[in-house]
């Protein structure tokens, strides 16, 4: 199960105050070692991702990780984020952009980040990650079973 | 170096670079996302033929802390 907000000009903070406040939770937000905020005892879990005037934020009732961004592809990051076959599929920036939200969705997911190593997440082989388009941004949602 | 690495980021993420010195935190006072991070990093790598570790890129939140680590990489 998971719920997907997205809102425009709000703050990562703001967003998750009203979410928390919708679901008539009032819980004290707690952060693991890597920086990836929990609710301290509420069973929910939740993931924030902001880019442009968007930001977007999923609950679930399991972990779950985030990413929205808009369509774009800087110059040089290509080469520090793909792997060999990834760099050969991408044709386009959507393509790019699409690959770049879902690994940091995953890497969101398992509470790492970044440090987890970007190029260790391969887009070819993992699946079941919930793509969407909003304009000209993508949203890649990673989490167990979610429907 | 320390010019030369302002001037890099300074093209990368497209702002002045008399906006940027050593005390400049990238995510509180440039807004930088981790894509935009990601690529400020591949462009260092290009251009001291260095490899920034992802787990790395955690601690470099100021552009002083930029500076130190290429320095202490590309000898």
């Amino acid at each position: 199960m998971y719920k997907l907000y997205l809102e425009k000009n709000i703050s990562s903070k703001d967003l998750l105050k009203k979410v928390l406040e919708e679901n008539d939770i009032q819980d004290k937000i707690i952060y693991n070692e890597y920086g990836k905020p929990y609710l301290e005892n509420n069973p929910l879990y939740f993931n924030i991702s902001h880019s442009g005037i968007y930001t977007a934020l999923v609950i679930s009732d399991a972990e779950v990780g985030i990413d929205i961004e808009k369509i774009h592809m800087p110059k040089n990051a290509l080469l520090h984020v793909c792997n060999e076959e990834e760099k050969r599929l991408i044709k386009s920036v959507e393509d790019f952009t699409i690959m770049w939200v879902k690994k940091e969705s995953y890497v969101k997911y398992l509470g790492i980040g970044i440090s987890y190593g970007l190029k260790n997440v391969d887009t070819t082989k993992i699946k079941d990650f919930v793509l969407k388009k909003v304009g000209n941004y993508y949203i890649s949602i990673y989490g167990k079973n979610l429907k | 170096m320390k010019e030369e690495i302002i001037s890099i980021i300074a093209e990368v993420l497209e702002i002045p670079k008399e906006n940027i010195n050593e005390k400049t935190n990238l995510v509180k006072d440039l807004d930088v996302e981790s894509l935009d991070l990601v690529d400020l990093v591949a462009a260092f790598e290009d251009k001291y033929d260095i490899e920034i570790l992802d787990k790395d890129i955690k601690n470099l939140q100021t552009v002083g802390d930029i500076i130190k680590y290429i320095e202490k990489k590309h000898v």
